[in-house]
């Protein structure tokens, strides 16, 4: 009875609410069990409730520490000490090299996320799950499917021919993220990248380091921000087992607009030219595109168990992913299992802790995108008078001439094959065997004196085998068949020590380090061999017997070993832990720049925070204003062996077959000095109303200069290729982090955050000396260039010739004519980035909702452009069912012209080299991202049966709230720099939906 | 410690230097892959000289049907080929010839420098030859008036150093094509190519064409004069182009200006060049006969449409060399100097029979007398049964039959016919005859796309050059303004501006 209590508050605590360091906590709401009144605590973490009587229980809570009950029982005056809770936007953050430090200490933007938030939706990879959920990093998710790579970048673009993608880091050490091929505009398939090894699962928290200062003690490989991973380790205490199952369904959510009432004359293109006449029904086919795709699944179980005693504890866990595309005939399989142990020795001064992952994927025809061997050119285009039907049952044909099936199609282009034919006839695998191990000792050598020194190994095999069979399409497949094989290893091997010394000293606190490190990276080192289109000796026989004389076993085209040394060392100094200053310095010798001198090169940071809420007295609504500023110098390393490359063998070939010696035709770069990056940032914290609102805002400018770039020899030079260190790029923008709690009752919860970022890429200069310089080409009527005076990745297409008037200039013909060259229409690149988060709860519910925009920029397709020039559009049918296509054009005499035929229009505009203006779309749009909707469990009784328990429908990328363009800008076809929200025959955007299942005891 | 971070940065799975060492393949090796690259693929051949030039015709609507066929460049790649595959790596054998002090292998790499260029500036004029391989920021364009006298003084030179070791051994592991290393059947070549450059300026400068090309014929080395002295480099393992091209991408088919000299004069190496086909309806205006050509500049609906016509021969797919100079093609320019007058050229009717008959031999064909005696048959009309857009009226009006009362001009345009239909598959040459001469006398394109980006080229003209690449319109901004300026007043940088050799004078004589 809550208004018998209310009224008789009878007693009267005090108390003080402290941190784990003994540090008073203001701030604090504390409220009384049942109740909806209560009190907060003052700056010096004092407070005083009344309560009814000794039954009473006092709740506390404040942001960044775990939620703690009290029972007052006959006390007075209570102590309370609250536990900080790092899964929160909490207080303490772990930093580079594994480092854990208090988050108002920090001189730099980072923003951490709790393992368990990205688990909430059940993606199957933890970058994926990122988006959104933190500010200023953009996330492009390969459209292949489970299992698919990824691309996160923060801060912008910085290497115009190196990667510009966030590092990874698990525990403190770097891990490989080697990324396989990505499809171009003629084909191919996404090779994965290494982050799908990790088992979401696993991950305690993730740390991002956004900007250079942050990484700097990475090293050059830090230049482009880290994402930090700290895994789940084995706990101190009873056994403890959590099993996770999730089952989640994807099916398609946008297919272009497709038209099946007009057929062709013949041929290949479902048009019936100017003055003949119309070939129309109404009774053709018209399911077989819906049809052909099929609702994806994916099943996650994971068990893991941990447990521990004062000196030991172990955590281990296994997880399945089963999966199928929505594409026929794709799987992926994946088993991980990690372990992880620690022990601590000798008066718990030295501490043993190991780690090892073990992953094995396999993933069978993954889709791929391009033209080529590509079931998707052939279903959209299909003409659409034919019986689809038949060739899809009839996919091949026995051939007589060679007493062997052919596929069965009726159009010879290159970029068209029977789908059916494609699915079953071309068997495409990858797997990944991963092994990521690591051993840690840290000693104690006097109570502010630590060493640690680590050592990790990590190493994956990969196999890529792509079977292509024998009488397929003709430009693509050799007679006899087509394998493409690969097989190499991706190994890394990596090795620091590091002494720290912490110590305070009356004000002043001091944390230094100094460190060296040594990490090898060999990448790619394996085979490959490629037939191509020279035939196999024997039809559809996939081995090495069996390949032509011809064709040469290549070592990987993109092996690299690189060696890389660094010593570092960081100070931080506080001052009456309000005041702090941070210096770090970092010396690496690269292998890559081996004979140029420059191979040793040293680079610094400064920065300093201040917590003014600390310093001066501020109105009461202000719990915290922290300002920081933040100054550094990165370099980059340079590709592999790019100073002084040697002769190879192979390409045309010899006098008597193959192997000829090619000999390298590149200017010796002896001068090669690493990329350079300046980065400055400043940042403002603040958290209001009792921390339930808070601000982080950060502003930050970067430079990147002595890029290095690769450049077509000039003609008459004797050479085909150099390098030269040029360039300026700048990239400013700021990140902003809105978190709130608008409710906050005892049974309901609403927390809300809002992550905006937005990016300003410059090229001021490539090379001042040819202001045309380019990195990137035209790809066949679209091309995504840079250039000095642009943005990273600019869109060049070819749009309609026009007259002052803006009139369209048609020819005699009546045709529109395009303008003469290439022009700029936009960029690829989203202006904003917008991620709104909702976490709520209410008693025993719970759910979470994820908004996610992006705003700005361009996304082109191509698919749309075949589709109208093939005629199999709605667009291209409604125009027919019209008669005409408005249009404000003029003809060569000057007459204006407002109408034209569908025809003539669609076959000036579209297919890959014409008038690409109209395939240009706005790349904004604004989804659900995430929705997820669970129900907690309560263990009850003494001795419960189970800890924890939960069921949530979950719901990923389920509607748009705005979209123009014809496909989904963040499902990408390539994760690589080119070909940025394109498409070109891409797998379509697709919803996910399931339920997950959380059980522990 | 950094001392592996030199050996880490390189390739091992490259070759040093000091292990080409070993048997000499530090100078030796390249030279395979310098002479494959003398010869282009699809985009430098193929839809090139071979399209222009009526051998061959493409099925594909490559870009909608508007692309260097039509006359609107998409593909301008020789360049490239002969640059960054001939020139690069010929500088660094000579230098490391000289180095080695294997002085020969600098005097071989000189001369697969000017095979290569001198195809190359018959593509564009002026090229970048004198000044190679300097550091200059920009590298100037050599006028063609200067460029043929300077090959002509390097082919002295040339032929010096041969001279005096005609016995020398060391290219025999070296070399890709069947003269198995031999000085003397190099310096062959030699000579046959100072007679196919001579040739060239025969009209823009007649006197030094006969200085030269006198000199040719009358130096004690000799000419290509037989098939087995015929100049055939390996594929090295690769498909003839045009298999490949034919066969596994189904690009390009028998050209519908060669089907008709081919059919119309009864020649019998038209089953050696293309594969017959079945569908009767297809070559119905010769039922006799079963080959099917696609037009010069085809108008192309769908790539089925064109896709039944006749293949190259299936023996294409299996031959393992292809052919850069042969004994007919010297006889024809014999033939040719004859009618010129040049000392030492013999009797134009024995060289232009000898040129047909070393031909058809080349190729394994028969019949030859029947056709050198075949007064009557003409080359025929040109039918496309697809697309009547693309049918021709023959132009020439000329029989195979050698007839001394002819006039020069009739004579000429026999000589140049047969040169022309013998050079199947090695094409830049008929293109330059062709531009030069005016003969054979094939049909304009029937898909004209030359418009201002390019050049435009008349409805009663051919394209006369390609033009300079990108990259060096880009890159080498200054050099281009001045190299087009070496072209001569009017000159621009497109496909409609005739080269220095090519007068644009319609009498030969």
């Amino acid at each position: 009875n809550k208004k018998q209590i209310n009224s008789r508050l009878a007693q009267e605590i005090k108390g003080t609410v402290k941190n784990g360091k003994g540090s008073a906590i203001s701030g604090v709401n504390i409220v009384l069990k049942g109740a909806t009144v209560g009190t907060i605590t003052n700056a010096d973490g004092a407070f005083s409730i009344n309560v009814p009587d000794n039954n009473a229980v006092l709740v506390f809570s404040s942001i960044g520490y775990l939620r703690k009950e009290v029972a007052v029982g006959s006390q007075k005056t209570i102590e309370v000490v609250l536990v900080e809770d790092v899964n929160q936007l909490g207080e303490v953050v772990v930093t580079a090299l594994g480092i854990q430090r208090e988050k108002k200490a920090l001189t730099y933007a980072t923003q951490q996320i709790g393992g368990s938030e990205l688990r909430q939706a059940a993606n199957t990879n933890f970058v994926d799950a990122l988006n959104g959920k933190a500010a200023g990093i953009d996330i492009k998710v390969s459209s292949s499917g489970a299992g698919g790579s990824t691309r996160a970048v923060l801060r912008g673009n910085k290497s115009l021919q190196g990667s510009s993608e966030a590092l990874y880091v698990i525990d403190g050490i770097p891990m490989v993220n080697n990324k396989g091929a990505q499809p171009g505009s003629y084909g191919g398939t996404d090779g994965g990248d290494g982050l799908s090894a990790i088992n979401p699962a696993d991950i305690e928290s993730i740390s991002i380091l956004r900007g250079a200062n942050a990484s700097i003690l990475y090293g050059s490989q830090g230049a482009n921000g880290v994402i930090l991973i700290t895994t789940k380790k084995g706990k101190e205490g009873k056994l403890s087992v959590d099993f996770n199952s999730s089952a989640v369904l994807e099916k398609v959510s946008g297919l272009p607009d497709f038209q099946y009432r007009y057929g062709t004359v013949g041929g290949d293109y479902s048009w019936t030219p100017v003055g003949t006449p119309e070939v129309k029904s109404d009774n053709y086919q018209k399911d077989y595109i819906n049809d052909f795709f099929q609702t994806g699944s994916t099943f996650t179980n994971s068990v893991a168990i941990t447990g521990g005693n004062a000196n030991t504890n172990v955590y281990f866990s296994y997880a399945n992913i089963s999966s199928k595309g929505i594409m026929p005939t794709n799987t992926y399989g994946k088993n991980n299992f990690s372990f992880r142990q620690s022990t601590r020795l000798l008066n718990d001064r030295i501490t043993i802790s190991s780690g090892v992952i073990l992953s094995s994927e396999v993933s069978r025809n993954r889709p791929g995108a391009g033209y080529y061997n590509n079931p998707l050119t052939g279903l959209y285009l299909f003409a659409r008078d034919r019986d689809f039907t038949s060739y899809k049952n009839n996919y091949a044909v026995f051939n007589e001439a060679r007493n062997m099936d052919k596929m069965n199609w009726y159009s010879t282009e290159e970029k068209q094959n029977n789908p059916y034919w494609e699915l079953n006839r071309d068997p495409k695998r990858q797997s990944y065997k991963r092994l990521i191990a690591n051993v840690k000792l840290a000693y104690d050598i006097l109570e502010n004196l630590r060493f640690e020194v680590r050592a990790n190994i990590d190493y994956n095999n990969v196999l890529d085998d792509k079977r292509y069979a024998a009488s397929g399409n003709s430009v693509s497949v050799s007679p006899n068949g087509t394998w493409a094989y690969a097989r190499y290893t991706d190994q890394s091997v990596y090795t620091d020590g590091i002494l720290t010394y912490n110590k305070s000293l009356g004000d002043f606190s001091l944390n230094a380090l100094a460190g060296l490190s040594y990490q090898e990276n060999k990448y790619n080192d394996g085979m490959t061999v490629n037939n191509g289109t020279v035939s196999l000796q024997y039809p559809n026989v996939y081995t090495f017997a069996n390949m032509p004389y011809n064709v040469i076993f290549n070592s990987h085209p993109d092996y690299s070993n690189t060696i890389k040394q660094g010593a570092f060392a960081n100070l931080s100094l506080g001052f009456k832990d309000f005041l702090f200053l941070d210096l770090a310095g970092r010396n690496d010798w690269a292998s890559t720049l081996a004979l140029t001198g420059n191979q040793s090169y040293f680079y610094p940071s400064i920065g300093g925070s201040a917590v003014i809420s600390q310093i001066l007295d501020l109105p009461k609504a202000i719990s915290l204003l922290k300002v920081r500023a933040s100054f550094s110098q990165t370099a980059n390393e340079v590709p592999y062996n790019r100073v002084v490359p040697l002769s190879s063998i192979g390409g045309a070939g010899g006098p008597t077959g193959i192997g000829g010696i090619n000999r390298p035709t590149q200017v010796p770069f002896t001068n090669l000095k690493p990329e350079k990056i300046v980065a400055n940032e400043y940042g403002l914290e603040t958290k209001f109303f009792n921390n339930r609102l808070g601000l982080d805002f950060t502003y930050y400018n970067g430079v990147s200069t002595s890029q290095f770039l690769s450049l077509a020899a000039p003609s008459g030079s004797g050479y085909t290729t150099y390098y030269v260190n040029a360039g300026r790029i700048e990239n400013n923008g700021f990140e902003l982090t809105l978190n709130a709690e608008p409710f906050r009752t005892d049974y309901f919860r609403w927390n809300t955050t809002i992550n905006a970022s937005q990016n300003n890429n410059k090229i001021v200069e490539l090379i001042a000396s040819n202001p045309n310089y380019q990195v990137g080409a035209d790809t066949e009527g679209f091309a995504s260039l840079i250039k000095a005076g642009g943005s990273f990745n600019d869109v060049y297409v070819y749009k309609f010739a026009r007259n002052d008037a803006g009139q369209i200039i048609l020819d005699k013909n009546g045709v529109p004519t395009k303008e003469a060259t290439q022009t700029l229409v936009g960029n690829v690149n989203p202006k904003l980035l917008l991620g709104w988060t909702n976490n709520l709860s209410y008693r025993n519910f719970f759910a979470s909702v994820l908004v996610n925009g992006k705003f700005g920029g361009v996304a082109f397709s191509k698919t749309e452009a075949f589709l109208d020039s093939y005629g199999v559009s709605k667009r291209s049918a409604d125009a027919r069912d019209a008669g005409a296509v408005p249009i404000n054009a003029v003809t060569p005499e000057g007459a204006t012209v407002t109408s034209i035929a569908p025809y003539t229009y669609y076959s000036a505009v579209g297919d890959r080299n014409k008038i690409m203006e109209p395939y240009v779309f706005s790349r904004t749009n604004v989804r659900l991202g995430q929705l997820v909707i669970g129900y907690n469990f309560k263990s009850k009784g003494a001795n419960p049966v189970f800890k924890d328990a939960s069921i949530s429908f979950v719901g990923r990328n389920l509607f748009f709230f705005y979209k123009k363009a014809p496909f989904d800008p963040e499902q990408a076809m390539s994760t690589n720099n080119a070909l940025q929200s394109t498409d070109v025959f891409g797998l379509p955007s697709t919803r996910s939906y399931g339920l997950n299942l959380k059980f522990s005891f | 410690c950094t001392d592996n971070f030199i050996e880490t940065n390189q390739n091992p799975n490259q070759i040093s230097d000091e292990l080409l060492k070993q048997d000499f393949n530090l100078v030796g090796s390249p030279f395979s892959n310098m002479i494959f690259n003398l010869n282009g693929h699809q985009i430098e051949e193929d839809l090139c000289a071979d399209n222009w030039m009526g051998y061959m015709g493409t099925p594909t609507d490559f870009v909608g049907n508007v692309n260097n066929t039509t006359y609107y460049i998409r593909w301008n790649s020789f360049w490239g080929r002969e640059y960054g595959s001939v020139m690069s790596p010929a500088k660094q054998v000579i230098k490391l010839a000289q180095e080695n002090n294997l002085p020969l292998f600098a005097t071989w790499a000189k001369l697969i420098r000017i095979l290569a260029m001198t195809k190359l500036t018959a593509l564009h004029g002026p090229i970048i030859y004198s000044q190679y391989g300097t550091t200059a920021n920009s590298i100037p364009y050599d006028k063609e008036a200067d460029l043929y006298p300077l090959f002509f003084s390097q082919l002295d030179s040339i032929q010096t150093e041969f001279t005096a070791n005609k016995e020398y051994t060391g290219f025999k592991k070296f070399d890709p094509t069947k003269y198995n290393g031999s000085i003397p059947s190099w310096m062959k070549v030699v000579n046959s190519l100072r007679l196919r450059l001579a040739m060239r300026i025969s009209k823009v400068d007649p006197a030094m064409a006969k200085t030269q090309g006198e000199k040719a014929l009358s130096d004690p080395a000799g000419l290509i004069t037989t098939n087995a002295d015929n100049f055939v480099n390996s594929l090295n393992g690769n498909k003839i182009p045009v298999a490949q091209i034919c066969y596994e991408w189904d690009d390009t088919r028998m050209g519908a200006p060669l089907e008709s000299f081919l059919i119309g004069l009864k020649d019998g190496r038209i089953s050696k060049y293309f594969a017959p086909i079945s569908n009767a309806a297809l070559y119905a205006d010769h039922p006799s006969v079963p080959y099917k050509g696609i037009r010069n500049g085809a108008y192309i609906k769908a790539k089925a449409d064109h896709v039944p016509f006749s293949k190259v021969s299936e023996d294409f797919q299996t031959v393992q060399t292809r052919r850069n100079f042969t004994a007919a093609e010297v006889a024809f320019l014999k033939a040719e100097a004859g009618l010129r007058g040049w000392t030492g050229a013999g009797d134009p009717k024995t060289n232009y029979e000898e040129g047909i008959k070393l031909s058809f031999a080349d190729w394994g064909a028969g019949g030859v007398d029947a056709y050198l005696a075949d007064k009557t048959s003409k080359p025929i009309n040109y039918v496309d049964p697809i697309d009547a857009r693309n049918n021709f009226t023959a132009a020439s009006t000329i029989t195979v039959a050698w007839n001394e009362s002819d006039p020069n001009e009739m004579k000429l345009e026999k000589i140049i016919t047969q040169k022309y239909i013998n050079t199947f598959t090695n094409t830049v040459e008929a293109w330059v005859d062709f531009r030069r001469t005016g003969y054979p006398k094939i049909p304009g394109v029937a898909k004209n796309d030359s418009n201002g980006d390019w050049g435009a080229i008349p409805a009663d003209q051919w394209i006369k050059r390609m033009p300079f690449v990108t990259a060096e319109r880009t890159g080498n901004t200054d050099a281009i303004t001045d190299a087009v300026t070496k072209m001569g007043t009017g000159a621009k940088d497109d496909i409609a501006t005739r080269l220095w050799w090519d007068t644009g004078k319609a009498a030969n004589f």
